[in-house]
């Protein structure tokens, strides 16, 4: 369980702290708004999200709480927390380098 | 779901973290539950989402929900990884399968965790114990270099020492670099509430520096404090601080009268301090006074001039060795010392004075040392032992579960998995061992505490040796985990398809891992036999000397210490009267049959000699006549039942006005009484103004010094006459009461008989003559009941390693057995070979036992009594004993191999 996840693993985190940006969610509200923020492009495999889920909640990234769904259901809502926004913005800028760089691999001639 | 409330338990740091972790493992079923429900959640909302977007039916949708998720469990399980409480979870997981399978096989589980409990906790007790009497620093600055002087007069070599000794000690720089000098006597302390009676010394001025020791409170004592005329001042114990001035420390200053004898308390001692004769039955000096010496009452001829004879011994003396100076050089050169004093002819005798420094520790704890240095040695093998028998219990377990882990390395079980399994059930053991034998160590040391007897005083004050506890828990906990690795190891690290091939039949055990096994067996039995001939000899020991006959009879008598001051009983006439009258109020008491007093009892208090003038006998050139001396009341002879032999004893005709006369023992009768009838002849005390008495009986020897010691001719006077005999009368006596009933049942009915003749009059060493018999060996008790303890610990100890062998050998034939039953075997046949080795190892262990038992109680023989070190009985005894209980440990398993079925044992997969 080292912290230094693999690039999958990373990218999963990194959508998942990018959903939860402007709000709580719970798990399926989350695998659906990156299903739809990318236009149903990119799947998250539940078994996989999940896990994730509990992983950044075990390293304080995300907390979560019980409460009541927008379709009146019991369900279980996921948080940012100050620590994961920091994390998130990391996050952010060290995806941006590694896109760049492979872009710029990419374009070389 | 996590309690928000917890500070920092969303902080990212390692210890939310862990705090996160911990509470979900302790509310793991609600964790589980959370997890199930938040997954059947998703589910659910897909389904909903496929019905509404893809018109699917709801079954339909549920359905493909479910697909799309994937297996439950297998997330759930990566969800659990996730969480970070994996590890500890399967922790749990597996103490629980550990338990259940120890208790699948509860004969293994007890077997091993009551070798380890007994192996950790006798270790410990045991260990405390001899710490306490052989290692314990003494409260004494310079133990290692402090010795107790003796003066070896006549036949006894630690004896008391004269002043004029004590004197010559002192002009001896080249051995002793500072000697002190001290009297005790038991004194009665009033104007400090309750008058007590206390253990007191009367010490010279450089005393205390010697054994180096100093006051808590206040100050020692100063020279000139320490000369005839001035003694006025007192030194008081910490309990006797305690106990009448509540620990106050204006103590200090304060004034106490002692023996009628007004003291100013210029100082407490700590609460460790002891003289260095303390450590028996009496306990702690509680009252110290200067000694005050003066050479008229003291000692006969001031300086290094010795009187004739030495003087009066009376006195013990302490000194500290020279720089550079060792024990054996002092003695040398004490030894040099007395002879020049003979040769000047002070001494007449031949070599009859002699002069012995004993240090301080053996002193102390002398005659218990070998008895427990063979102990601390068995305690050492103990462990061992008890290390090698779980070792060996755990290597057949690993051996019989050789299968299951080839099995399950197969179906692809990790080795470190299947590793932490085993090393989790050897920490099960361990665990339980060990809190066990915490058990056991603690209740040793509170046991030895209650019994042991109190002469022992080191070994009563033994304390847990923490220490040794934990050396104690780590070795066997190592072993045990070392033990339990080794078979998941060994048994992972054989291709497991061979194993699986062979059916489990090749479990052969390595010859070399049995080859150990067996010796460890035979050592095992060596030391029982070794610690039960010790045990043996002491039970014999005490046996023979319970069957002594001391001369008077111990039952049903009470006796207390009482002491009259010689303030107001300062006429001698006034002190016999006190007695007389006690003694017949006392005899008025329903429930005595008698009463009576005298001067010292049997068996307590080391009698002392004085010389004698008999006409009619003329001692050997350079020889006195000494008797010792008892003065008692009349009535001293029915109370304690001794024996007549000729003549009358004391009775109410013998008082004050009437002539003088004695009652001699049988022994005094032969030796100087040897060609002539003693009754009528007369004898006085060697003091020339002493008056001659008439000797009216002779009774039989009383063994006073000790139930083995050698008695002296003893002589008896009557306490109203002593005065014309001695020019004193002693005014500390024991009242000795003879009772129908339970002696201690009457002891407050005779002290308020004795606060009714006068209330200030503190009694002491309230006890039964029983009591002063059975602490008299109380050593020898005590050693019988350690060797006899161990020798049952190690002993049973044997039993578990000779089962554990030969069961693992009847285990590792029984294919082999199998075939023989079905070639015609009989059942018999088979028991019989499987006993064999049994047989043999038995046979060596008691042959190397007999023969180190031989070595080693010859160190014991100091302690013995009326058996020899190499007593033919107590051998036969306990090898037939360790023998047969060995046997019998052996037959229960090898019973098994005549059990075996030929036609399983040849299928048996």
């Amino acid at each position: 369980m080292s912290d230094r996840a693999d690039l999958l693993q990373g990218t999963l985190d990194l959508l998942i702290l990018k959903a939860l940006l402007p709000a709580a969610l719970h798990g399926w509200g989350i695998s659906k708004r990156i299903r739809e923020l990318s236009y149903d492009v990119l799947q998250v495999n539940q078994g996989s999200l999940y896990p994730a889920l509990y992983r950044l909640e075990d390293r304080g990234l995300v907390r979560s709480s019980w409460g009541i769904s927008p379709e009146g259901r019991r369900a279980k809502f996921y948080t940012l927390t100050a620590a994961g926004r920091k994390r998130f913005a990391e996050e952010k800028a060290n995806w941006r380098l590694f896109t760049s760089a492979v872009e710029q691999i990419l374009h070389a001639p | 779901m996590l309690p928000d409330g917890i500070p920092g338990a969303n902080g990212t740091g390692l210890i939310s973290r862990w705090q996160r972790r911990t509470t979900a493992l302790f509310r793991r079923a609600a964790v589980e539950r959370d997890m199930a429900e938040e997954m059947r959640l998703h589910i659910e909302m897909e389904a909903e989402e496929l019905a509404r977007t893809r018109g699917l039916s709801d079954a339909v949708a549920l359905r493909q929900a479910r697909l799309a998720f994937g297996g439950g469990e297998r997330f759930r399980e990566e969800g659990r990884d996730a969480r970070g409480t994996r590890w500890l979870e399967d922790v749990a997981t597996d103490a629980r399968y550990a338990v259940r399978t120890l208790l699948r096989s509860p004969g293994f589980a007890v077997a091993a965790a009551l070798t380890l409990a007994l192996g950790i906790g006798a270790t410990t007790a045991l260990f405390s114990v001899v710490h306490a009497a052989l290692l314990e620093p003494l409260p004494f600055g310079d133990p290692a270099h402090t010795v107790v002087v003796w003066s070896g007069s006549f036949e006894n070599s630690g004896s008391w020492m004269s002043y004029d000794e004590y004197e010559v000690l002192t002009y001896q720089p080249h051995i002793f670099d500072a000697v002190g000098v001290y009297d005790v006597e038991t004194q009665s302390v009033t104007g400090a509430g309750d008058p007590e009676r206390v253990h007191a010394a009367q010490i010279s001025q450089r005393t205390l520096g010697v054994l180096g020791v100093a006051p808590m409170l206040g100050r020692g004592f100063l020279p000139q404090e320490d000369v005839p005329g001035a003694n006025d001042v007192a030194l008081i114990g910490y309990s006797f601080w305690q106990r009448h001035f509540g620990g106050d420390p204006a103590a200090v200053g304060r004034r106490i009268e002692v023996a009628g004898k007004p003291k100013l308390i210029v100082g407490v001692m700590p609460a460790n301090f002891r003289m260095p004769l303390d450590y028996d039955e009496r306990g702690a000096t509680q009252l110290l006074t200067p000694l005050a010496a003066s050479d008229s009452e003291y000692g006969a001829v001031p300086g290094p001039a010795l009187a004739p004879g030495g003087g009066s011994h009376g006195l013990y003396a302490v000194a500290h060795l020279a720089h550079g100076v060792t024990i054996a050089q002092a003695n040398n050169e004490l030894e040099k010392v007395a002879s020049r004093l003979i040769d000047e002819g002070v001494y007449t005798g031949p070599t009859r004075f002699r002069l012995t420094a004993v240090p301080l520790r053996e002193q102390i704890s002398g005659s218990l040392r070998p008895v427990l240095l063979i102990l601390l040695g068995a305690v050492a093998l103990v462990l061992v032992i008890a290390c090698a028998n779980v070792a060996g219990l755990l290597f057949v377990r690993g051996e019989r579960r050789r299968r299951e882990t080839s099995l399950r390395t197969v179906l692809g079980a990790a080795r470190s998995r299947l590793a932490r399994q085993f090393l989790t059930e050897g920490l099960v053991i361990a665990l339980v061992g060990g809190t066990l034998g915490m058990l056991v160590a603690w209740l040793g040391v509170t046991a030895t505490r209650a019994w042991a007897p109190r002469q022992l005083g080191l070994v009563s004050d033994v304390s847990l040796n923490l220490g040794v506890l934990a050396f104690a828990l780590v070795t066997t906990i190592v072993t045990v985990l070392l033990f339990a690795l080794a078979p998941s190891i060994a048994a992972t690290r054989v291709r497991a398809t061979e194993s699986l091939k062979d059916g489990g039949r090749g479990t052969t055990i390595s010859r070399a891992r049995l080859r150990a096994r067996q010796l460890m067996v035979v050592g095992e039995i060596a030391l029982s036999v070794v610690l039960i001939v010790g045990g043996g000899l002491m039970i014999r020991t005490v046996r023979r000397i319970m069957s002594i006959d001391p001369g008077f009879r111990s039952d049903h008598v009470l006796t207390m210490e009482l002491s009259v001051p010689s303030s107001r009983y300062a006429e001698h006439e006034r002190v016999s009267a006190f007695f007389d009258e006690l003694r017949h109020r006392v005899e008025a008491l329903p429930g005595v049959e008698r009463a009576a007093a005298a001067r010292l009892l049997p068996l307590a208090t080391t009698i002392g000699n004085w010389g004698l003038v008999i006409p009619g006998y003329t001692p050997p050139p350079g020889q006195t006549t000494p008797g010792d001396w008892q003065i008692v009341t009349p009535g001293y002879f029915e109370t304690m039942k001794l024996h007549l032999v000729a003549g009358r004893v004391f009775d109410e005709r013998d008082h004050d006005g009437s002539p003088v006369v004695y009652v001699i023992s049988q022994s005094m009768a032969n030796e100087y009484f040897a060609h002539r009838n003693p009754i009528g002849a007369s004898m006085r005390l060697s003091d020339d103004s002493a008056q001659m008495g008439t000797v009216i009986g002779v009774v039989r020897d009383v063994e006073h010094n000790g139930l083995t010691s050698i008695t002296e001719p003893t002589f008896y006077a009557v306490h109203s006459q002593y005065y014309r005999s001695a020019h004193f009368t002693p005014r500390t006596m024991n009242l000795i009461v003879r009772t129908h009933g339970e002696p201690l049942g009457l002891a407050r009915a005779v002290r308020q008989q004795v606060h009714a003749l006068d209330p200030e009059i503190p009694v002491a060493h309230v006890r039964t003559m029983d009591d002063i018999v059975s602490s008299s060996i109380a050593r020898q008790r005590f050693s019988m009941l350690l060797l006899g303890a161990f020798g049952a610990l190690a002993l049973s100890l044997a039993v578990v390693g000779i089962y554990g062998v030969v069961a693992q050998l009847v285990a590792a034939r029984g294919q082999e057995f199998g075939v023989r039953a079905a070639l015609g075997a009989s059942p018999a046949a088979l028991v019989r070979m499987s006993l064999r080795d049994g047989v043999r190892q038995t046979g060596a262990g008691l042959a190397i036992g007999a023969v180190t038992a031989l070595m080693l109680s010859r160190l014991m023989q100091g302690m013995l009594y009326g058996v020899t070190p190499n007593d033919p009985l107590t051998f036969a005894l306990a090898m037939i004993l360790t023998g047969a209980i060995a046997m019998a440990a052996s037959y229960l398993p090898a019973r098994r191999a005549g059990r075996v079925d030929p036609a399983s044992a040849l299928s048996a997969g």
